[in-house]
């Protein structure tokens, strides 16, 4: 018990000591920040993945880590696609995974946004063109946000989600 | 001990008759059989006490169009000595039937249903021909590796419904689970048949991320597929950068100076280091110990910060490439390094502290998801999850590369199985990454890290390498083609090995835990798709 405290107190508080971000290479359009009005406050996310390489998906934990901390800013992880007001698909969408998301998509219940993380989800990065590889997200479903970055750092990503929501900045 | 030689002169003895020829491949014996001869040696390679060759590698090659005919290659490790021994054998013309080996070895049984799937090669006599990597709503007749097949084919849409293995009884149900699962995972489908709690039959149905990476390797040429080669598992960056480097600069005959060895052992440990702070932390959130996980977190990020200071990029993205590595790091950098690796090490010591004492975590993971010795030797597991189970295997002290001849690694070695056993050896793997890491920079040559390519491979030439990244073996096979391009990259993630194995360490255990076991086996979803 006395460890635990210990090893508490001579830690101290971490959250926010990672280096700042740039600005967001694509800004949130106003049509997306419009759709995340009703989410300002706390915003439920599913993350979906259709082939990534599975770095997109460490820096979407590490989201949770004490460092950054994502639940203070009213964001939380979802379950399950019903339960969630966005969806953050990650990697090109795979010719196995194609009906799965669209699945997912229709889950989903209404308003939601879909925001694509990492260069795959938007454009295919390297796989693109491949057999198995059936096209960037914003093929199968509408896609709001884009967030760049082979992956995008974690600061990045609160970025982008803070100025898709305005006023709550990291 | 019989190393590699004299397992061949007890081969030609034994089997005189059915060896159409021995060579060699840049120190590694090559046999070559057969097809109806294969099976027989590959069986008495596997059983024969004084050899007990584990299955590592199985792959083929489709020559077109520059000769017709597939070859199939087979590497074992021997255990006496862990020296490789190469089986291969040709199938001439439109031959496409071969002899299963899985009856008598049972980690062939991916390796043989994936071929199947990407050649339209049969292996006669397996167990079990369902799909693989094709999903059932891939048009029949779809053999992607096969030459005449176009890598941006786009694929029509089949009818077709995967069969699962069913128990069936009064009061046994089916829990199906994913591909896309609670939590940000991968995706990959797993099917429970349980009756009550524990769980009877565990069936693993992966690929759903198969992106088309061998075939993509093939569209590139020798020194510009690092990229790609980064990005076949995102947490691997630097293991699987690293074995596909190798095998390169075999082929180019490229002499990487020491300091580049030295450096990407030095990046290799950050990786191994990050990944398991990391899984050690995820292996107590799932018994619901946060405290545990959040610390570990933390001691993750810095690394991630750390790495992310020194090359721009958290998973070092485009450090290592052909000919040594492109981040020549300072003395000064190299003391930083190590400065925070003290500070982080000093931490995690205390962290296990408080784990060990810690009664119920421990009552939570022993005995939890058991893989026993004998399990993992039929599945031939490797990496940390064979060394919890007693596989003594570890390519940096078996087959030493980059600087590890020098630095001789301690292994972490336990019999146990559990996910304690896994835990611990995660643990100490880290601190020894953090001696290794000091060790290095005492050793550190200085130099240049990066040397040119000087030769050319001759079409048809190819070579294999063996990286001990974080979570096993990470094996590559490179075969030139004509003018620098790459004829056949075949990738082998440790997932693709030790996923059947999970179906196995499950068994008897209740749902509940099985995220706690498949936490603490780790596998990659991505690597194992490609």
């Amino acid at each position: 018990m006395f460890r635990i405290l210990k090893k508490s107190l001579k830690t101290g508080v971490v959250t926010g000591q990672h280096p700042k971000a740039d600005a967001p290479r694509e800004p949130a359009s106003p049509e997306a920040v419009q759709k995340t009005k009703p989410f300002t406050r706390s915003l439920a996310i599913r993350e979906v993945d259709t082939g990534s390489c599975n770095a997109c998906e460490m820096e979407m934990n590490a989201l949770a880590n004490p460092v950054y901390d994502v639940e203070r800013f009213g964001v939380h992880i979802a379950a399950s696609p019903r339960h969630a007001d966005a969806l953050v698909v990650t990697g090109p969408v795979t010719v196995n995974m194609t009906r799965a998301l669209k699945d997912v998509y229709e889950q989903t219940p209404d308003p939601k946004i879909v925001i694509a993380l990492g260069d795959c989800a938007i454009n295919c990065g390297m796989f693109k063109g491949s057999y198995a590889v059936t096209g960037p997200v914003e093929r199968h479903v509408p896609v709001d946000v884009r967030i760049p970055g082979c992956p995008p750092r974690p600061a990045e990503i609160l970025k982008a989600l803070a100025e898709l929501r305005e006023g709550k900045k990291p | 001990m019989a190393d590699a030689q004299t397992a061949i002169s007890q081969l030609n003895e034994a089997f005189g008759n059915a060896i159409v020829g021995v060579s060699d491949l840049h120190g590694t014996p090559v046999l070559r059989l057969g097809v109806k001869d294969l099976p027989v040696v590959a069986h008495y390679i596997h059983t024969h006490p004084g050899l007990r060759g584990a299955l590592s590698l199985l792959w083929a090659v489709d020559h077109r169009p520059r000769e017709a005919r597939y070859e199939l290659c087979y590497l074992f490790t021997l255990s006496e000595c862990r020296d490789w021994l190469l089986l291969c054998t040709d199938l001439q013309g439109d031959d496409r039937l071969f002899h299963s080996i899985t009856p008598h070895i049972h980690a062939a049984k991916w390796y043989e249903r994936e071929i199947r799937d990407m050649f339209g090669l049969i292996p006669q006599g397996h167990p079990d021909l369902r799909r693989l990597v094709r999903h059932e709503h891939w048009p029949k007749g779809t053999h992607p590796l096969k030459k005449d097949f176009r890598w941006d084919t786009v694929l029509e849409q089949a009818q077709g419904e995967y069969a699962f293995r069913r128990i069936e009884g009064e009061g046994v149900f089916e829990v199906p689970v994913g591909p896309i699962h609670a939590g940000i995972i991968e995706s990959g489908h797993f099917r429970f048949s349980v009756a009550g709690e524990p769980i009877m039959q565990l069936e693993v149905h992966h690929f759903w991320k198969h992106r088309g990476v061998e075939k993509l390797f093939e569209q590139l040429r020798l020194t510009d597929a690092v990229p790609l080669a980064e990005r076949v598992s995102g947490d691997t960056t630097i293991g699987h950068s690293l074995a596909y480097c190798q095998a390169v600069e075999t082929l180019l005959g490229i002499h990487v100076p020491p300091r580049a060895h030295y450096l990407r052992s030095l990046f290799l440990e950050l990786e191994r280091l990050h990944n398991h702070l990391g899984d050690v932390g995820a292996i107590c959130n799932d018994t619901a110990y946060v405290l545990a996980h959040a610390h570990c977190g933390r001691m993750k990020e810095r690394i991630l910060q750390l790495n992310d200071q020194l090359a721009g990029s958290r998973f070092l993205r485009g450090v290592i490439c052909v000919g040594g590595v492109s981040l020549n790091l300072t003395d000064h950098q190299v003391a930083q390094v190590t400065a925070e690796l003290n500070a982080i090490e000093t931490d995690f010591s205390e962290l296990e502290r408080i784990l060990f004492a810690n009664a119920s975590l421990t009552d939570r993971l022993e005995t939890t998801g058991v893989l026993n010795e004998r399990a993992a030797w039929d599945h031939a597991a490797i990496g940390v999850v064979g060394r919890a189970s007693g596989m003594d295997r570890d390519i940096r002290r078996d087959r030493p590369f980059a600087a590890y001849e020098e630095l001789q690694p301690k292994i972490a070695l336990y019999r146990y199985g559990d996910v304690r056993a896994r835990m611990r050896v995660r643990m100490d793997e880290i601190h020894e990454s953090a001696r290794l890491i000091r060790d290095i920079r005492a050793r550190m040559p200085q130099g240049p890290a990066l040397a040119e390519p000087s030769g050319a491979p001759k079409p048809g030439e190819w070579a294999l390498s063996a990286v001990e990244g974080w979570r096993g073996e990470i094996l590559y096979m490179v075969m030139a083609g004509e003018q620098g391009q790459i004829h056949r990259c075949k990738v082998r993630d440790p997932s693709f090995v030790n996923w059947p194995a999970i179906q196995w360490a499950v068994l008897g255990n209740i749902i509940p835990d099985f995220p706690l076991i498949n936490k603490s086996f780790n596998l990659s979803y991505a690597g194992n798709d490609l």
